[in-house]
């Protein structure tokens, strides 16, 4: 590996449902997106394939209807070596990669299932872990609770971005990931961010009780609801519309 | 083993059209000899080529693309190191995405019903160990597609079909069981790619046959799809009739 050619950041975004994970997520990518020099993936990791509208990127396949039509071929009789199963899922994965200047985008869809096609749910995940090494910057939009820091795919992530909103459950949820995830090799640093908060205040008595690094936080933002509900792509961070932490979050990134 | 003969003449026989029809055209049949050495760095790890990078993308899964590989162990039939190229070559490409056709044939010495399914593999898989610096390709066998992206900058520096066909069949060559190797590509339109649609139809019926005959060990003819293809395919018949044998003496 050459010196431009350095391990992948990947960062994985995760917390309780209904925080904010998504809108966190793409605000983080369109932060990250700033330096032109920089190759980001974004990974929606999330059912429901919510990122891709505040990126404003289309989605033509999910790795889940990959990982479909290569069951149905299979129970169809059309088999190969393991060798040409993996390039074929490997070209399929490219062909699902929806790219703008500078950004890739990867929607996972549902969440692999248990059951006897374990083998191509490890094929994907290799796949991914391939093609992650192609960026500089990667960020995993999580789908909500714990259960994916078991899947191998998370062996990869170096930060751990939990968000909470100011609720108990919200970092509960936050501090069960953290306890679950330092298990997990290639993680360097994780920490907390609050959105959804009523404003300063409520940040300083969060402060107090909070079990975890603290990455920065947001305030409840009229225009993210907005915008969410009607589907749009979300503005430029630095237009001052959605104000994000980009300091603190910089600064979460490279200690 | 001569399994393939009829797909490889046949596909002379259209080049042959080809080079007919467009002699003085504007899109002519042209023929390379492979270099014995490829001056061209290999690719880092990093190994996609982004779409905002690439100056030409040859066979997006959008576009028509068909690739295939067949061998005989007639030497008369392949000639050795000859690149053919029908189109325009990656430099003269004016859209950013074309259709693509290959094929790859081989003259080998020692093909038998008992190997000749392993060496397929192992010689369809080894594009996938070819590293230049600039291009990206990914591919399926079973649906006999190729995709490759080349980078602005290596359009710029001049990778083109010699280097590239140059690259792949001095891959072939490490396998001491080709004695031959020569390479066809096919740029000039989606109906020309199209045309050769019918060869590889009928030898990746061959290849699933024969991949049916390993990986399933089915040998009731009867309900087999690929009935007709073993028939009409006397190795075939034969490959199938070892198979049966081998797996009778060990029951």
């Amino acid at each position: 590996m050459t010196a431009n050619e350095k391990a992948p950041v990947i960062i994985a975004v995760c917390g309780k449902g209904g925080v904010g994970k998504t809108s966190i997520s793409a605000l983080l990518t369109r932060m990250l997106l700033k330096d032109s020099t920089k190759r980001i993936l974004a990974i929606d990791a999330d059912p429901a394939i919510g990122l891709s509208y505040p990126l404003g990127v289309p989605v033509h396949k999910t790795v889940d209807e990959i990982r479909n039509d290569f069951i149905a071929d299979v129970e169809k009789g059309m088999t190969g070596s393991k060798e040409e199963l993996i390039r074929r899922l490997d070209y399929e994965m490219l062909d699902a990669m929806t790219e703008t200047e500078n950004l890739a985008f990867l929607a996972i869809g549902r969440p692999e299932g248990d059951g006897c096609y374990c083998q191509v749910n490890s094929l994907l995940r290799d796949i991914i872990k391939a093609i992650a090494r192609n960026f500089d910057i990667v960020v995993i939009d999580g789908e909500a609770g714990v259960e994916q820091i078991d899947r191998r795919v998370m062996d990869m992530v170096t930060h751990l971005f939990l968000v909470s909103d100011a609720s108990a459950r919200g970092r509960n949820v936050a501090a069960t990931i953290d306890r679950v995830a330092q298990n997990k090799p290639g993680l360097k640093k994780t920490g907390i961010f609050f959105n959804r908060l009523q404003g300063a205040e409520e940040m300083d008595a969060l402060t107090a009780q909070a079990p975890l690094s603290i990455i920065g936080w947001m305030a409840e933002n009229a225009l993210i609801r907005e915008l969410d509900r009607d589907g749009k792509p979300f503005p430029d961070v630095g237009d001052g519309r959605i104000p994000f932490p980009e300091e603190a979050v910089y600064r979460f990134l490279k200690q | 083993m001569q399994l393939f003969n009829t797909i490889i003449s046949d596909t002379r026989q259209l080049i042959a059209d080809w080079s007919d029809q467009q002699a003085g055209g504007p899109l002519p049949v042209r023929k390379f000899e492979a270099a014995d050495h490829v001056h061209w760095p290999a690719a880092g790890n990093r190994d996609i080529v982004f779409q905002s990078d690439t100056g030409v993308e040859l066979g997006n899964p959008k576009d028509k693309s068909v690739a295939f590989l067949a061998w005989t162990d007639d030497a008369g039939q392949v000639h050795d190191n000859r690149i053919t190229l029908v189109g325009p070559d990656i430099g003269e490409i004016a859209e950013s995405s074309v259709p693509f056709g290959k094929v790859v044939l081989i003259h080998g010495s020692g093909f038998t019903e008992d190997n000749c399914y392993e060496r397929f593999r192992e010689m369809d898989l080894c594009r996938f160990d070819v590293s230049l610096k600039g291009y990206m390709m990914r591919a399926v066998s079973q649906y006999m597609r190729e995709w490759s992206r080349i980078s602005r900058e290596a359009v710029k520096n001049g990778l083109n079909f010699e280097v590239l066909g140059s690259a792949m069949l001095r891959k072939l060559k490490e396998y001491d069981y080709i004695k031959a190797a020569e390479i066809i590509f096919v740029t000039a339109s989606p109906d020309h790619v199209r045309q050769l649609g019918p060869m590889a139809d009928r030898f990746m019926q061959y290849i699933n046959a024969m991949t049916k005959m390993h990986q399933e060990m089915d040998f009731d003819c009867d309900s087999c799809e690929y009935q007709n293809v073993c028939d009409e395919a006397e190795e075939l018949r034969s490959m199938r009739e070892k198979l049966m044998d081998k797996k009778e003496s060990s029951e």
